[in-house]
């Protein structure tokens, strides 16, 4: 028997020895952002004012906020540079779209996309209407290959630019961008915290809840229709909520007695995969969202939490401190073939699997005992700490298009919410109101 | 971008016999990580063979220490049921709410393409869709619906019922437990501060008794609710040993979310990292 045991071992070893040399070849991965990636030069003529408001400076503040919304929206895509036209003379085309002359010569100096267009208040409308056009001049082939028409209220000014933003994202990508994408997140209200959404740049916030105590950790379904989150609504103990947005409709899913804790929807949206104590430890369960029926994924003593799905549906990242300190281990959806995929460092947790596939985010403590974001690739090959700097950094989450994480630091005091480029570029800002916002969870794409 | 390999070494010591690295190579082929094409010809039929020779022997082992596993986890669960009898479950899944499958992206939320002759598109702000917007949260703007079903005296309410459990844990004379760093064993000085917990409690055989788990502000939020849950724990596993009735007892983590104190420091990081014990008033 041992000697059997033994050549178990051996053939075991052997085959991650093969493993081992085989997948030496790290190029085989597509980088989350690639070096190599050749951004599209895109200047942004100017977003021109017509009709109302009466002022000339409503007018041209309407204009401008479009334009800026725009330009943000340009830069964060990744996929364009923002092209300073101010020194090459361009001029606006005319008013039915038509290119301006000059275009061509911008053409020659390299810039490939030129956007342009016109907002106002609508005058044949009673109420206080917005109409915004913006056209998009293409040098390659020498002509206006298309523009948008939007109208709506005044309180849809940033979504006309989120909107058009991602039309240029997809005329260019086929991909529909992240300029409309939301993000969640938990903010202190009082003595409570209470759910959030707000756009991905950190404008239009919006308050999801109002219990007066603890909500935390939300999650999107991936029709971004509903919120699941963990809620404490008498105090005492826990349970997993879900809300739905558009009607603030509200159902608990789990309350088995202990913490009911990181619940996140599958990709297909079929299964809940969440962490609670009720039968003693924090172990992973799998709750099939049609049927009720639930799964436990993992057995045992140390404590299980935090699961992320591949983006396929068919894998589990989650975090275990079976081993001492919380590491990251990988798992079957059906919590078969646990592995142990984190080995640096005594303190690795709060993973989320990038929706490429090819990376995985988490809180890593590095040797000065901070609290980092780092990122792995899910054979462990490759690692790379992407923050760094004082600051509890927690609850990274990827854009739709695994091109940046939002995560939570107290980097300036208090905790705040902030972007990064998967490249470790770019960090910024986006909350700067409120004592504390932490847990942001950005939605799938729309 | 820096690559970091990992060394060979460790990757050698992460490899458990229990889970065999084929199953690793398995997966990174289901996610499309490495193409087939990397996989050469002559690899195949040597791997496949290797596959059906060991993977039954390695899934028996995997389940002889999933075995030793359990019986460790019903170690685990024999304490962890005291608590379920306190905490007054009567919970667990819900069998009604709605299907979250995904059925594709919303259409009308769906991006159109550019037109050379666009037609108008109009657009209204709605968090649960396309999303837009309501006003800039600022203050004053108009059209920022609050999407939650509000109890507007819930607030109010739960500030009352904490205050009520302060006011009666302050008179109680109840002291709190504090921890290391990481940590979740009970010190000399928290054993004390039980012991004249536990006196409290038998001479009050009619209480029930909250110990709420909380963490300071490092590490992460989730975790900390597991720490803080191992916290709570071992307070109310002390003062069993010391003769108070299970039943009188419940356990909650908060984890970082409720910190008495919140500056940067050691001397709150001490402050937060506690068991507190609070005199349910309530129900």
């Amino acid at each position: 028997m041992t000697f059997r045991t033994g050549v178990i071992v051996g053939f075991c070893a052997l085959l991650g020895l093969m493993w081992i040399i085989e997948s030496g070849a790290a190029d085989v991965f597509l980088e989350a952002t690639r070096p190599d990636f050749q951004k599209i030069p895109l200047g942004v003529v100017g977003i021109d004012a017509v009709g109302g408001p009466e002022s000339p400076e409503g007018r041209a503040k309407l204009g401008s906020r479009i334009e800026e919304v725009l330009k943000a929206d340009v830069r964060r895509s990744l996929v364009f540079s923002l092209v300073d036209l101010s020194t090459l003379g361009i001029k606006a085309g005319g008013r039915g779209g038509e290119p301006d002359p000059s275009f061509k010569q911008a053409a020659e100096n390299g810039v490939s996309v030129i956007v342009w267009g016109k907002a106002g208040m609508k005058t044949d409308t009673k109420t206080s209407d917005v109409s915004m056009d913006g056209y998009v001049y293409d040098a390659g082939s020498d002509e206006v290959v298309g523009g948008k028409r939007y109208a709506g209220s005044t309180s849809v000014i940033r979504l006309m630019a989120h909107r058009f933003a991602d039309e240029l994202v997809f005329r260019y990508t086929g991909e529909p961008g992240i300029a409309r994408t939301k993000i969640a997140y938990v903010s202190q209200q009082g003595s409570g915290r209470e759910i959030f959404v707000m756009d991905y740049d950190g404008f239009e916030s919006r308050q999801i809840t109002a219990d007066g105590f603890l909500n935390l950790m939300p999650h999107w379904s991936p029709d971004r229709r509903f919120l699941v989150f963990t809620a404490y609504r008498n105090r005492n103990t826990q349970e997993i909520d879900m809300i739905e947005l558009a009607t603030g409709k509200r159902w608990t899913l789990v309350s088995q007695g202990g913490l009911n804790i990181t619940p996140a929807l599958s990709p297909d949206g079929h299964a809940l995969a969440y962490s609670s104590s009720h039968e003693g430890n924090a172990e992973l369960y799998r709750l099939d969202t049609r049927t009720k029926a639930v799964q436990r994924l993992t057995t045992n003593p140390g404590g299980d939490l935090s699961p992320s799905w591949s983006p396929s549906g068919r894998e589990l990242v989650f975090a275990s401190d079976r081993s001492g300190g919380p590491q990251l281990f990988l798992m079957s959806a059906d919590g078969t073939n646990v592995r142990r995929l984190t080995f640096d460092g005594d303190y690795n947790a709060a993973p989320t699997w990038s929706p490429r596939g090819n990376w995985i985010a988490y809180v890593c403590r590095t040797h000065k005992k901070e609290y980092k974001l780092c990122l792995i690739s899910p054979d462990g090959q490759k690692r790379v700490q992407l923050t760094t700097g004082h600051g509890v950094d927690d609850s990274p989450s990827w854009s739709p298009d695994g091109r940046h994480l939002v995560f939570s630091s107290t980097a300036d005091g208090k905790s705040q919410i902030y972007m990064i480029n998967a490249d470790g570029k770019d960090l910024e800002r986006i909350t700067f109101t409120g004592t504390h916002n932490s847990a942001p969870t950005w939605s799938p794409a729309s | 971008m820096r690559r970091h390999g990992l060394p060979r070494r460790d990757f050698l010591e992460g490899i458990d016999v229990n889970h065999p690295p084929l199953y690793v190579r398995g997966d990174i082929l289901q996610e499309g990580i490495i193409p087939m094409k990397k996989l050469t010809a002559s690899y195949l039929p040597l791997i496949l063979g290797l596959l059906v020779a060991v993977t039954p022997a390695c899934s028996k082992k995997a389940v002889q220490s999933g075995g030793d596993a359990q019986t460790l986890h019903g170690e685990m669960g024999k304490s962890g049921t005291a608590r379920e009898g306190a905490g007054g479950g009567g919970g667990g899944v819900s069998p009604n709410f709605p299907d979250t499958a995904f059925s594709g992206r919303d259409g009308s939320n769906s991006l159109r393409g550019l037109d050379r002759d666009p037609s108008e598109e109009r657009l209204s702000g709605d968090v649960g869709g396309n999303g837009g917007s309501g006003g800039n949260g600022g203050a004053g703007s108009s059209g920022n619906k609050l999407m939650a079903k509000s109890d507007p005296a819930a607030a109010a309410r739960q500030l009352a019922e904490i205050r009520a459990e302060q006011v009666a844990s302050t008179a109680a004379g109840l002291r709190d437990v504090f921890f290391g760093y990481d940590s979740f064993s009970i010190t000399d000085e928290g054993r004390h501060a039980l012991t004249s917990n536990a006196e409290w409690m038998k001479s009050n055989p009619n209480t029930q008794l909250k110990i709420e788990g909380h963490c300071d502000e490092r590490g992460t939020s989730a975790y900390n609710l597991v720490l803080g849950e191992k916290r709570a724990k071992a307070v109310r596993n002390y003062l069993v040993e010391l003769g108070v009735v299970p039943d009188h007892l419940s356990v909650v983590s908060y984890g970082k979310e409720r910190p008495f104190c919140t500056e940067h420091a050691e001397s709150c990081y001490s402050q937060n990292r506690r068991g507190h014990l609070v005199v349910r008033t309530g129900k």
